[in-house]
């Protein structure tokens, strides 16, 4: 230990698993990146994510990269409450000083971590988002579950947060159906930002937008993070993204994770082949 | 209410079960049905605005015709009740005197257009203008007991916002509303929530009538026959229409318009049939008893 | 109370320092970087790499900021405390605090930046070293000036820029309330003549400031007007560490070819 002052973790996950069938103890050596595949073949279970270990500061951005079935999405999906963890202990700072496994809370109690404590910005606007209401009202949504009543500060907070996210403010009373997918991508991160959760999970925040879209979206999170100081998890399978989010990193494979370092060192310095494979695809 | 013991006799003929209904039960109802009904009101009462799932029997009265409602009144009678139903503020609309008729002759109590006289009261779409007190129940026939049905489809998730108290779909359908509209627009029906808990759906009373629900003396009673749910307002509970802090809830108005057989105008006020701009009372025992004193 | 430092004492220690690259995606062979590197920069030293191209320099810099890890070997700094820790068994979250205020990195290229004002851009940098924010804008304004930057330019988007330009801008952030180690990687490769001038002013500031300044430049000019000493590097060894009027007359244009 040094005298270097390192910011106390806001999120810390220990071994954090999610398994889809019959458990068997051995499965969990049975599969896995030297087995190149998350399913065992005796039971036919799949193990889409063990043995995950990380802390995330505030202000800090974690990110986790993999390709499709690499388990990074589980990992976020199981923090964020959306799918429940098989084992693992997960504790957040804000909730409850960190001394609850908020893994053991039941749905509801989940669901209120939801509306202060952790927000998540998902691939899919329509997933965070209910189309067939305004960007206001959605914006209202989780403004009126943490209890506000009043329609003018309603009114005024929703503004102050889609003049944030750039949408035109002209389109507040607009639904969000009609909406381009960049400017329901912002909309959700409008929406997800309104209680001041102190922690922001993005799930390929910018995945299936047009390319031009998708920069200018990065940039205003990026801006966002740096302004809000939010403990946050990125999950890509674009570099892109990772380098500009992120200062650490983790690459999942198969369901674990195989590398662990400093964003810029994961790009420059690869250690683990499917690492160096990542990286090499995506230079190119 | 009084227990009143069933004849000793199980019927084995139609004949016998149609004369055992008419002539041997008391109040329509066998009285394990009556029961069944009572032990989900003391449910309802024990919770205020939670809707409790009762056995809805099958009623000489159509589903949506105030099935509901009339199982309520026919498991609270007793020998010395007496009723008084109305249907949109009227004692003698078709429906008020079928219904009341029903109640009368299987009890054999006595029925009244009085509320001073009543101690139950069954009504549709309308809260009696005189005052009620500890003496009465109110007895609401509700055709939606769900106030979020219009938000929401699923019963599991329906279920789970009740038991979670997660209401704000609701809230931001109200917020909707009034971007679209300029104000809420809900008439009847108009979500309260009740004792801080549920939310209800109030209806099909009008905003006018909702006042009168909080803090009231009387116990009111909601029954929903076709939906197969009753809930209930307690004595002296809170009951707050929904809106925003800086939005008041507003009644029904119409600008200096007065009841042409009475002259009130601080009462509840419908158009003539057939005649624009000329209101009268809803209430109609009450319109009558101001012309009379 | 401020903290004094020792000025005799060195701010970086590196010893014996190598660094290899397996390639798995090869066929695995093992690429050697740099073979066991050592010497020491004080604080206020401007410390010249020179070397020709695949000589280790960047690498070595790249070390010390952790954007490689080492292979054998320590990259020892000193913190204010005067505490010792070696850079390359940090945990991650150890050098992410250090290189938020004690280790500067301004490479060659500007990349992935955000859609923010030139002046804000600087202010923030100097903001992340603890500077207040006003102090931070009227220093950005100062620097941005010194780099030839126009005022009107000061509230652009810095996606609008010229290379140049940028990479003034990039300068003018990696230096303001410096840190007390600054990497440099060819900062003024890309500019023309005259920004190259204001540039090396505002480099050869630094030790003035007491900055410890470990910096690879393409140019003999800039390295005989800058350095106080040179290490010359080939082939990933270090040749020669010396003062600056020993070593430069030893350097060849190729050891100086980008």
């Amino acid at each position: 230990m040094t005298s270097i002052h390192v910011p106390s973790p806001i999120i810390q996950v220990r071994n954090l698993g999610k398994y889809y069938g019959n458990f068997d103890p051995a499965m969990i050596e049975r599969t896995g990146p030297e087995h190149g595949t998350a399913r065992d073949h005796v039971t036919a279970s799949i193990v889409a994510a063990w043995g995950v270990n990380f802390d995330v500061a505030a202000g800090e951005a974690l990110g986790i990269v993999g390709e499709s079935g690499s388990g990074k999405s589980t990992v976020l999906r199981c923090i964020a409450g959306d799918v429940a963890a098989s084992t693992g202990d997960v504790r957040l700072t804000p909730f409850e000083d960190g001394n609850v496994n908020i893994l053991d809370l039941d749905p509801s109690a989940r669901r209120q971590l939801r509306i202060n404590t952790l927000s998540v910005v998902y691939q899919d606007p329509a997933e965070g988002l209910a189309l067939g209401v305004t960007a206001g009202g959605n914006i209202a949504d989780p403004l009126t579950a943490a209890g506000w009543r009043n329609f003018g500060a309603i009114r005024d907070r929703a503004r102050e947060l889609l003049a944030r996210t750039e949408v035109p403010l002209d389109r507040m009373d607009d639904i969000v159906r009609n909406f381009s997918g960049g400017m329901r991508q912002r909309v959700q991160i409008a929406r997800a930002l309104a209680n001041k959760p102190p922690i922001l999970l993005l799930d390929e925040p910018t995945t299936g937008l047009d390319a031009s879209v998708a920069s200018g979206v990065l940039d205003l999170i990026r801006q966002l993070l740096e302004e809000l100081q939010v403990a946050a998890i990125v999950v890509s399978h674009d570099f892109g993204v990772i380098e500009m989010l992120t200062e650490r990193c983790l690459v999942m494979q198969h369901g674990r994770v195989v590398e662990d370092a400093l964003t810029d060192q994961l790009l420059e310095d690869p250690h683990h082949p499917y690492s160096q494979k990542l990286v090499a695809a995506a230079r190119t | 209410m009084t227990l009143e013991t069933a004849p000793q006799t199980s019927p084995t003929t139609i004949a016998q079960l149609v004369g055992h209904r008419t002539t041997e039960t008391f109040a329509l109802l066998d009285e394990e049905s009556k029961r069944e009904i009572r032990r989900a009101l003391l449910q309802a009462v024990c919770i205020p605005g939670y809707q409790v799932p009762f056995g809805s029997r099958e009623m000489p009265v159509a589903r949506g015709w105030g099935s509901g409602g009339l199982q309520v009144t026919l498991a609270c009678v007793g020998a010395d009740d007496a009723v008084k139903v109305i249907d949109q503020g009227d004692d003698e609309g078709v429906n008020a005197v079928n219904l009341r008729r029903l109640v009368t002759m299987s009890t054999g109590i006595d029925e009244t257009t009085e509320v001073d006289e009543a101690t139950l009261i069954q009504s549709r779409h309308r809260i009696p203008e005189d005052d009620m007190n500890e003496n009465h129940i109110l007895i609401l026939q509700v055709p939606v007991p769900e106030p979020l049905r219009g938000i929401e489809r699923d019963i599991r998730e329906l279920a789970r916002m009740h038991s979670e108290a997660d209401y704000s779909r609701m809230w931001v359908s109200l917020y909707e509303d009034k971007v679209r509209n300029g104000v809420i627009t809900q008439s009847t029906g108009y979500p309260c929530l009740v004792a801080s808990r549920y939310i209800v759906a109030t209806t099909p009373i009008p905003r006018w009538d909702i006042p009168r629900l909080h803090q009231s003396k009387f116990l009111t009673l909601f029954g929903a026959g076709r939906e197969k749910r009753v809930y209930a307002i307690p004595p002296y509970t809170d009951v707050e229409p929904l809106t925003f802090e800086d939005v008041p809830f507003e009644v029904e108005s119409a600008d200096g318009a007065t009841c042409r057989l009475c002259g009130s105008s601080d009462s509840f006020l419908v158009e003539m049939p057939g005649k624009q701009e000329s209101w009268s009372c809803s209430d109609t025992a009450w319109c009558r008893r101001q012309r009379n004193t | 109370m401020t903290m004094t430092m020792n000025k005799t004492l060195p701010i970086l220690d590196v010893k014996n320092v190598s660094k290899s690259f397996t390639l798995h995606n090869i066929d695995g062979r093992t690429v050697t970087a740099l073979e066991d590197a050592s010497f020491v920069v004080h604080p206020g030293e401007h410390v010249s790499l020179a070397g020709s191209s695949g000589a280790g320099k960047s690498t070595l810099l790249r070390l010390i900021y952790r954007t490689y890890s080492i292979t054998a070997g320590s990259v020892k700094f000193r913190l204010t405390n005067d505490e010792w820790v070696d850079i390359a068994q940090l945990s991650d979250a150890e050098v992410i605090a250090l290189r938020g205020r004690e280790i500067g990195y301004v490479s060659q290229f500007l990349h992935a930046q955000p859609r923010r004002s030139v002046i804000d851009l600087v202010a923030r940098a100097g903001v992340s070293r603890g500077m207040s924010i006003a102090d931070a804008h009227e220093q950005a304004g100062y620097s941005l000036a010194r780099l030839g930057i126009s005022r009107t330019l000061w509230d652009v988007h810095t996606s609008v820029l010229s290379g140049g330009e940028k990479q003034r801008v990039n300068i003018a952030a990696g230096l303001i309330s410096p840190p007390r180690l600054l990497l440099l990687d060819e900062p003024v490769s890309a500019l023309d003549p005259e920004n190259r001038e204001r540039a090396i002013e505002v480099i050869a500031d630094l030790s003035n400031q007491g900055v410890a300044v470990l910096a690879v430049f393409h140019d003999l000019d800039a390295i005989s007007r800058l350095a106080s000493r040179i290490i010359l590097m080939s082939r990933g060894n270090v040749v020669t560490d010396g003062p600056v009027d020993q070593v430069l007359p030893q350097l060849t244009p190729g050891d100086v070819q980008p």
